[in-house]
C-alpha cells in the first residue's frame, strides 16, 4: 500500500523534481563559472575579502531557489488533489487519513530534502575548489535559513492548498507570507548562525499542520 | 441484515436546516436510488456516507462502524465513485489500476480491462484528455476490480450521452445481482433509476417523501387526469391527494388512494368534471408528481 501511495505521489512531483533538479544544476554552474572568472581577474585574497568582510554573497542567485522549489513541490503534489475535491478518493483509500496524509507529506518533505541536500552537496564541493573551509561554513550557515524558508514554505503551502474554506486559505496565506519572509531577510555573512536551531525546530513543527487541514476537510467545512 | 444505518440524521448549513431526524436503512444485496431535487440533502447524505462530514447529530453505520471513523477493512469493502466519475486524472489507465491495486488484496483486473479494451484510447493517454463518457468507464472499471461490498454512486449519469449511461447501468446492475452487491445510488436522470433500482427514497426539503421497493411505489402511487366542470373550480389541497397540479381546467390528481376513493372524494367536495382517467406514470412522473413541478 505505501509503494502504491508513493508511485501516485511520484507521478505527481517527477516533472517538478527534474525540472527543480536541472535549474539548481545550472544555477550552480553559473556560480562557479562566476567565482572562477572572478578569481582569474581578482586575485583570490581580494575576492575572499570582499566576500568576508564587504557582505558580497557569490551565491545570492540560490537565496529564492529553495523557496520556488518548496512552493513548486507543494502545488505539484496538493493542486491535483483539491481539484474536484479529489482528496475525497485518497481518504477513501483503506488506510487511516491521518495515516494517508503524514506519509503524502513526508514523501515531498523527503523529496525536498533530497534535492537541497543534493543542492548543498555540490555546493559544497564547488566551494572547496576555490575556497578554504571558513568561507564555506559561514556560506552554509549563511544558506541554511534560506533552505529551512523552502521546507517552510513546502509544509505551510500544503496547509493552505488542502484547507476546504477560502476564508481561512487566505488567512493562512498573509499569515505564511509574513513567516516565511523571517527566513530570507537580508542579514550579513552568518548572521542567522544563532537562530538556526529555533528557526529549525519552528519548520519541524510546521510539518504536522497540514493534518489540521485534513480534519477541517473531513469534517465538512466549506 | 442492513449494510447501511442511517439513524435520527439532524444537519444544518449555518442556520439552514437541511434535514432532522432523518432515518433509514439500506438491506444487504440491494441497490437503493436516492431521489430528489437540488438542495434537499442528497449530496450531504453522501458526504456522510463517506464521512466527509459530521452531522450535527444523529449517526450513520456502514456494516456496524460510525461513519465518522471506518476502518481501512471497512472502507475496502465500500467502492465510492464520485459526482462527475472524477479520479486521479493526471494518470493514464496502467498507472491508476497498478496505483489502486497495491490497497486491495482481492483486486481483480480482469473487468477493468475489459472494458479498457472497449475504450478507443492509447495507452499512455491521460485520464485528464479522456472524454466524459471515457472516463465513466475508467471509474466504473476500478470499482468492478475493486470487487467491494457496498457500492456508493454519487450522481454516475452526470455529464454521460445515453449511450454510455446504459452502459453503465446494464454493467451495474447485471454485476450487483450477480455478485449480491448492496448499491446506493444517486442521480438527476431518473428515467436512468427505474433501469437500476430495486428500493428508492425520495428526499424533499427536511423530510423523506418515500422509501419502498419501486415496484411497491409505483403501484400504490397514481395520477388520475381530470377535467374539471369549470376552470374556476377550486380544488383544496387538503384530504387524499397528495399533490395537485392545475392548469385552467386541466387537473394533475396525485394520489395513494384508488380511483373509487378518488372519485368519492371529488363528490363529497362537490368537484364536477367532464373526464377522468388514471395516467400510467414512468418513476419520473411519479416524482415529479411526489415532489412538484416547482
Amino acid at each position: 500500500m505505501f509503494k502504491s501511495l508513493l508511485y501516485k505521489e511520484w507521478i505527481k512531483i517527477r516533472l517538478v523534481f527534474w525540472l527543480a533538479l536541472g535549474i539548481s544544476l545550472l544555477a550552480l554552474i553559473n556560480i562557479f563559472l562566476k567565482v572562477r572568472h572572478d578569481i582569474l581577474f581578482v586575485d583570490a585574497a581580494n575576492y575572499w575579502y570582499s566576500f568576508l568582510f564587504r557582505n558580497q554573497i557569490y551565491f545570492s542567485i540560490l537565496k529564492f531557489l529553495p523557496f520556488v522549489i518548496g512552493l513548486a513541490v507543494a502545488i505539484a503534489q496538493y493542486i491535483p488533489e483539491t481539484v474536484n475535491k479529489r482528496i475525497k478518493l485518497t481518504f477513501h483509500l483503506p488506510v487511516s487519513e491521518n495515516g494517508v496524509l503524514i506519509r503524502m507529506h513526508a514523501f515531498g518533505a523527503l523529496i525536498l530534502l533530497a534535492l537541497f541536500l543534493v543542492i548543498l552537496g555540490l555546493f559544497t564541493a564547488g566551494s572547496a575548489i576555490f575556497f578554504p573551509s571558513n568561507i564555506i561554513r559561514a556560506s552554509l550557515i549563511t544558506m541554511l535559513p534560506w533552505f529551512l524558508g523552502g521546507m517552510a514554505t513546502y509544509f505551510l503551502v500544503a496547509l493552505i492548498l488542502l484547507e476546504p474554506m477560502w476564508i481561512f486559505r487566505g488567512l493562512y496565506t498573509a499569515v505564511a507570507t509574513g513567516f516565511v519572509a523571517i527566513f530570507f531577510t537580508g542579514a550579513s555573512i552568518g548572521a542567522f548562525g544563532p537562530v538556526l536551531l529555533p528557526l529549525t525546530l519552528i519548520t519541524l513543527l510546521l510539518s504536522c499542520v497540514v493534518l489540521f487541514s485534513g480534519y477541517r476537510f473531513r469534517k465538512g467545512e466549506m | 441484515m442492513y449494510a447501511i444505518e442511517c439513524k435520527n440524521l439532524t444537519h444544518y448549513y449555518g442556520k439552514k436546516l437541511v434535514y432532522e431526524n432523518l432515518s433509514f436503512n439500506v438491506e444487504e444485496g440491494k441497490i437503493l436510488g436516492l431521489l430528489g431535487k437540488n438542495g434537499t440533502g442528497k449530496s450531504t447524505t453522501i458526504n456522510i456516507l463517506n464521512g466527509f462530514l459530521q452531522p450535527f447529530s444523529g449517526e450513520c453505520l456502514i456494516y456496524g462502524e460510525n461513519t465518522q471513523a471506518l476502518t481501512p477493512d471497512t472502507k475496502r469493502r465500500i467502492g465510492f465513485l464520485i459526482e462527475g466519475h472524477i479520479q486521479y486524472s493526471f494518470m493514464n489507465i496502467h498507472q491508476i489500476e497498478k496505483f489502486y491495486s497495491g490497497f486491495y488484496p482481492d483486486w481483480n483486473s480482469a473487468p477493468y480491462w475489459e472494458l479498457m479494451s472497449k475504450l478507443k484510447v492509447t495507452p499512455k493517454q491521460k485520464i485528464s484528455t479522456m472524454s466524459c463518457g471515457q472516463r465513466s468507464q475508467v471509474a466504473l472499471g476500478l470499482i468492478l476490480a475493486q470487487d467491494p461490498d457496498l457500492l456508493i454512486l454519487d450522481d454516475f449519469s452526470m455529464g454521460l450521452d445515453p449511450g454510455y449511461r446504459r452502459l453503465f447501468i446494464d454493467y451495474m446492475r447485471e454485476y450487483a445481482k450477480a455478485e449480491h452487491k448492496t448499491v446506493f445510488v444517486t442521480s438527476h436522470i431518473i428515467q436512468d433509476m427505474e433501469r437500476l433500482i430495486d428500493d428508492v427514497m425520495i428526499m424533499d426539503y427536511n423530510k423523506i417523501l418515500a422509501q419502498q421497493p419501486v415496484e411497491q411505489f409505483m403501484n400504490s402511487f397514481r395520477q388520475f387526469n381530470i377535467t374539471l366542470a369549470s376552470p374556476d373550480q377550486k380544488v383544496d389541497f387538503d384530504g387524499i391527494a397528495v399533490n395537485i397540479e392545475k392548469v385552467k381546467d386541466k387537473l394533475e390528481f396525485y394520489t395513494y388512494s384508488a380511483e373509487d376513493e378518488v372519485k368519492n372524494y371529488l363528490l363529497s367536495e362537490g368537484i364536477e368534471y367532464t373526464s377522468f382517467e388514471e395516467k400510467k406514470m414512468t418513476l419520473e412522473d411519479a416524482f415529479i408528481g411526489l415532489t412538484r413541478k416547482y
